[in-house]
């Protein structure tokens, strides 16, 4: 008997990894929040600690529109025009 | 018709139903083998060419073919005049307000149910009284089987990797309906949400377990939907807003109707009756916050809006009972959605 297969092959992606900054002194950062509850808080208080313990310039919280979802564009434009790290948090 | 394009496989010294377990195209359940001929059939009542777009899931970056619907909707045991109504519920799936990577994934657990209207619902005998969610409907079992099986095989929605539900529930095998449009006094859903009644519809919910509730003293539309809102106002996402089903079953449905309410009227007083307090919110530790002055009298509702609460008529035509569906998580999230039935 021949059998058809019922899923799909994904072609394999290679994503290339932007390089680690050697220190974080000066840099700005984007805290990408995901819209649980306390992401915003957690974010918030690392982003107090990259600045007082890591010399970061500066931090920004940005909000995405709910969890299931990716960073809309906005937010992405905003981070690529001004911004040098980002952290992606969740709260669950 | 052009040849199939999808990968074969040789299966000589196992049996078919076997290996598709062993490959993980099932969901725990025999299949049907996939065979050519079974494919061809499924693609053809549809009036599909194999490599027909279906839809794309923009978040999983995948494209659904027509060949790759066919093939699970053979493997869930659908008859090829089903096929059309799955394409419809693909293609549910693939807009982007359902949201595809919430439901699909989430440890919210929920299941995809499906609402048919229309005249599909006879011509496929989608059962719409006894028994409503329980067995017994080839098309009710296997419709929503084989959309489940394109979230798993195409998808990638498989459980304990991609589908994280922490519990999930039954529904997630199959949770197909149809609206009762023969003794129903009301609109049909499809029609409410902007279709004619001729046309055939499936309309998708991502959604928690059914809730049933009891009245079986009350002889008016307002003692039982007093009952009901009293049950729902503390269900599923209570902070979350999300959409709600609420699904009247027959002696329910007769004594609301008699006393004259149609479905808008039924969504308003549900939606008025399932407000809570926020005092009552804080203190059963499901909003945040110290319980303030007035907060006794602050109230939120269930949901968004009264348009929020899908009314539908569908269930046994004996027995004092109807339910209640929560949907999965929030409004924002995901929000029900109604394609044609082409």
């Amino acid at each position: 008997m021949e059998l058809l297969d019922p899923t799909v092959e994904q072609p394999a992606q290679a994503i290339d990894f932007a390089p680690r900054p050697k220190s974080l002194s000066g840099k700005r950062v984007a805290l990408i929040e995901n819209t649980k509850y306390n992401s915003d808080r957690l974010l918030e208080k690392i982003g107090d600690i990259l600045k007082r313990e890591h010399g970061v310039a500066e931090w920004k919280v940005f909000h995405k529109h709910n969890a299931g979802v990716p960073a809309h564009q906005e937010i992405i434009d905003e981070v690529k025009a001004s911004y040098d790290l980002v952290v992606a948090g969740i709260g669950d | 018709m052009p040849s199939l394009l999808s990968k074969r496989h040789k299966v000589e010294d196992l049996d078919a139903v076997e290996f598709c377990f062993q490959q993980g195209w099932t969901d725990g359940l025999p299949v049907i083998p996939p065979t050519e001929d079974r494919v061809v059939a499924m693609l053809k009542a549809a009036g599909l060419e194999p490599n027909d777009h279906v839809g794309a899931i923009e978040n999983r970056a995948v494209a659904v073919t027509a060949e790759k619907v066919a093939l699970n909707a053979v493997m869930a045991g659908c008859r090829p005049e089903y096929m059309k109504v799955v394409v419809a519920a693909v293609q549910a799936i693939c807009d982007p307000a359902w949201g595809y990577h919430g439901p699909g994934t989430s440890t919210g657990g929920a299941a995809v149910l499906m609402i048919v209207n229309g005249p599909v619902v006879r011509e496929l005998d989608i059962n719409s009284g006894d028994n409503l969610f329980g067995p017994g409907w080839r098309a009710n079992a296997t419709i929503g089987r084989a959309l489940r099986l394109v979230m798993r095989n195409v998808a990638g929605s498989k459980p304990g990797l991609l589908d994280r539900g922490t519990l999930g529930h039954p529904g997630k095998l199959s949770y197909v309906i149809g609206e009762n449009e023969v003794t129903s006094p009301w609109t049909p859903l499809h029609v409410e949400r902007g279709f004619r009644k001729e046309q055939s519809t499936v309309t998708i919910l991502a959604a928690d377990a059914p809730h049933q509730f009891y009245n079986q003293l009350s002889n008016t539309a307002e003692g039982i939907l007093t009952t009901c809102a009293d049950d729902m106002r503390i269900s599923g996402n209570v902070m979350g807003q999300p959409q709600y089903v609420l699904i009247l079953a027959g002696e329910h449905m007769r004594t609301i109707a008699a006393d004259g309410w149609t479905k808008a009227e039924i969504r308003k007083f549900v939606f008025e009756h399932t407000h809570n307090s926020h005092e009552h919110l804080k203190r059963t530790h499901r909003m945040a916050g110290a319980i303030q002055p007035g907060d006794d009298t602050r109230m939120r509702p269930l949901v968004a809006a009264p348009e929020d609460i899908l009314v539908v008529a569908a269930g046994g035509e004996a027995g004092a009972f109807s339910a209640y569906i929560p949907g999965w998580a929030s409004k924002r999230s995901s929000q029900a959605i109604t394609k044609v039935v082409k």
